[in-house]
């Protein structure tokens, strides 16, 4: 009941506030205060409950994270990771711990309150990435790079707290709950990472992907469904039975999962559980915010949040400056960064749990944190409407050229025999594209020479999505099935009009549906080489043959432009033409040959002129 | 430039299938045809002869018929590799620029298409930056003259 009251608040709020140009994440976290205990009272006292499981959102956007970051690129940015994320850390800690400490709060109090804070929303800051588009660029990247960090941080600050706490009892207990981390022997304790690790990139290398490969054989979409959240849920409740952050496993699984041919129809599998639990821990967030605490001490609370929103801002925009971003980057690291975030939640409860704060502290503290989760996206605007304008210089646009090619964006859907054709012929000119297609074992092949094809039924639209056809500037659709092509045709055209379709047609009679959709690129599969056939047998029959070739160009021009003219002359309500229609189109056609192949007829094909 | 109409043969008929009637019934809405061309192994473009071949017709010239080119008239903007001395009767070549579009201009003539003015470009395969733009400028002033 109360997941139902959560996801008819987040109906409601989000298309409201996108109305109002607001992210999403706005809408979720004012959805959780109008039903919260204090305006609506539509939740009861379990809406931390709520929270808790909806962590598996977080958890399952790391792994969509990690699906697009290849192994190899980690690799590449991990002197970023390190550098970027152990000097905010540092940095922000120490400048946390020193106004809390000088503010009278106690060393001890202080220390933790530093490493709450120091850490920020994966989940508010990879929603924007996402929204924004954002990942690829170096603002993108670098805030990746500090949340991965900070992923990782949580580990040893969790092992750290327990010895902070100088009551027994608590530290006895704390030890009673990790499981397996507690057979180890102590000095193999910290190697347990490392092992983790490399058991799930072994895992991920030879266990994963054929158990997909042997899934999609299946034929049954369902299926690749649950393997996929079987994967994620899996991997993450492996971490957790080994003490380790779930977020960090589902994270590495999903990189040691982005080479293979799954990673688009994973996406699309994931990502619909990811935002609708997503949606549910930013509404829960909003729905946890005790007004009552912060009605009871508002300048505490308020100015605390805005102290810690300017330090962290302050050391971001720092830090961004060092490693020689410009004003833009550095002011979307300062502003996307400055919040803190849901580990802060996990963080304070556990201390808690250890005694090292006590009731009241808590709730005031995590009041701070929701404040600086829903300011965040409040900032990100600003920073957008207002920065943007005033400091940054229009950029200048960049365009990735080979030689005077422009490389545009290429989606093609369907690898067979028609749309390998297209693929080869492209690739060996060095224009590279994305390819869809549903047959797991021809995928395998092509990957093993080098194609870049990814498994998946592209009717789906959440496939489309996830291969990029957002950006995607042409769209070459070579499936077998003309209906599924139309469909693909319609579903492209309606919602990604700017896109540039070419398109595989079986005969005349498609040709002329497409038409009738506005398509201008339709390649019939039976013109070309039943031209070519006809121009050899013109040559057997004695013709020259450069006038064979010419005659054989010349038809089909001729059928081209007709194909058109009849298109156009039966109306848009005409969806099939019976067989004796078909036979009455032929006619015309053939004795529109007759004209056409005059010498001297010069109004022949003014549909022809573009 | 409003009135002119940029054409560019090898983007138009990539296979070298030149559709006379449609070029044909364009020609006539035409004055001025400007054959703008590289001059390659001391001859025209392949496809620019391919044209001439396949859109002029012989029976237009003959006596008594109407032919769709009379009273145009015509601009050749051509570039040649090697300097202004080789294409002399004492030069390395033994023959003029203008000497090597003589098949072009007698086609001219012979529709009675006047021609305007010949403008050939030397070098044209060792241009610094500045003599392209002095270049560009006498273009843009012949296309602009009446």
């Amino acid at each position: 009941m109360t997941i139902l009251i959560f996801l008819g608040v987040a109906i409601i709020m989000v298309p409201l506030g996108k109305k109002l140009g607001l992210s999403s994440v706005i809408g979720y976290l004012l959805g959780g205060i109008l039903i919260g205990p204090f305006c609506l009272q539509l939740t009861g006292r379990d809406a931390a409950d709520i929270m808790h499981a909806s962590e598996l959102g977080v958890i399952m956007l790391l792994f969509l994270v990690g699906l697009e970051l290849e192994p190899q690129k980690l690799w590449q940015i991990r002197k970023r990771i390190l550098g970027l994320g152990l000097s905010q850390m540092l940095l922000s800690i120490v400048g946390i711990f020193i106004v809390f400490y000088v503010a009278g709060f106690g060393l001890q109090k202080s220390v933790i309150i530093a490493l709450c804070f120091a850490m920020s929303s994966t989940a508010i800051v990879l929603q924007t990435l996402k929204e924004k588009n954002l990942f690829r660029t170096v603002s993108g990247e670098s805030s990746f790079s500090i949340l991965l960090f900070q992923d990782i941080a949580v580990i040893p600050i969790l092992a750290l707290l327990p010895f902070l706490s100088k009551s027994q009892k608590a530290i006895a207990q704390v030890d009673h709950e990790k499981v397996l981390l507690h057979y180890i022997p102590e000095w193999l304790q910290p190697f347990t990472v490392i092992g983790a690790v490399l058991i799930l990139i072994l895992l991920g290398r030879y266990i994963f992907i054929p158990f997909l490969r042997f899934v999609s054989r299946s034929g049954l979409n369902e299926l690749l469904t649950a393997a996929s959240l079987f994967l994620v849920i899996g991997v993450s409740e492996l971490m957790i039975s080994i003490g380790l952050s779930p977020a960090l496993g589902a994270f590495i699984a999903g990189v040691m999962l982005a080479n293979s041919e799954f990673r688009h129809e994973l996406e699309s599998n994931i990502d619909p559980f990811k935002g609708l639990l997503l949606a549910v821990f930013f509404v829960s967030v909003g729905a946890t915010i005790n007004f009552d605490i912060i009605a009871s001490k508002p300048v505490f609370i308020f100015t605390a949040a805005v102290i810690v929103l300017g330090i962290k801002a302050v050391v971001l925009f720092g830090i961004g400056k060092y490693y020689k971003m410009n004003n833009e980057q550095s002011f979307f690291l300062a502003f996307a960064l400055s919040q803190v975030g849901e580990f802060a939640f996990v963080l304070i409860n556990f201390s808690a749990g250890l005694f090292l704060i006590d009731y009241q502290a808590n709730s005031e503290l995590m009041a701070i944190v929701a404040i600086t989760m829903c300011i965040s996206p409040l900032l990100m605007i600003f920073k957008e409407k207002i920065l943007d304008k005033r400091f940054i210089k229009q950029k200048s646009e960049e365009n990735v050229e080979l030689g005077i090619i422009k490389q545009r964006k290429i989606i093609i859907v369907g690898f067979g025999y028609f749309g390998s054709t297209v693929g080869r012929l492209l690739k060996a000119n060095g224009i590279r594209s994305t390819v869809l297609d549903n047959d797991p074992d021809r995928v395998a092949l092509l990957r093993s020479n080098g194609f870049n094809v990814y498994y998946g039924d592209a009717t789906k639209p959440a496939l489309l999505r996830s291969a990029g056809i957002e950006e995607a500037e042409l769209l070459v659709i070579c499936l077998d099935d003309p209906e599924k092509n139309k469909f693909l045709v319609d579903y492209v055209k309606e919602n990604y009009p700017d896109i540039k379709i070419f398109v595989r047609a079986k005969n005349r009679l498609d040709a002329y549906e497409f038409l009738n959709k506005k398509v201008d690129n339709i390649y019939r599969e039976t013109l070309g080489t039943a031209v070519d056939m006809a121009v050899d047998i013109l040559k057997e029959n004695g013709m020259r043959k450069y006038t064979a070739r010419r005659m054989g160009k010349r038809f089909m021009i001729i059928d081209k432009a007709m194909t058109r003219r009849l298109a156009k002359e039966k109306d848009e309500n005409m969806v099939t033409f019976t067989l004796r229609e078909t036979l009455e189109r032929e006619a015309q056609l053939l004795a529109l040959d007759s004209i056409s192949f005059e010498e001297n007829h010069w109004s022949g094909d003014d549909d022809d002129d573009k | 430039m409003q009135n002119v109409t940029f054409r560019d043969l090898y983007e138009d008929y990539p296979d070298f299938h030149i559709q006379a009637f449609r070029e044909r019934k364009r020609i006539v809405d035409y004055d001025r045809i400007i054959f703008h061309f590289p001059i390659i192994w001391f001859g025209l473009p392949p496809l620019l002869k391919l044209w001439i071949d396949e859109v002029f017709d012989m029976r237009w010239i003959a006596e008594g018929q109407h032919n769709i080119l009379s009273g145009k008239d015509a601009v050749i903007v051509t570039s040649v590799g090697g300097s202004e001395s080789n294409y002399t009767r004492e030069g390395k070549y033994k023959t003029t620029a203008e000497e090597l579009l003589t098949g072009l201009c007698v086609s001219l003539d012979i529709n009675n298409i006047d021609l305007k003015n010949t403008h050939i470009i030397y070098n044209a395969d060792n241009l610094e930056e500045e003599q392209l733009e002095d270049y560009c400028k006498e273009l843009s002033q012949i296309l602009n003259t009446e």
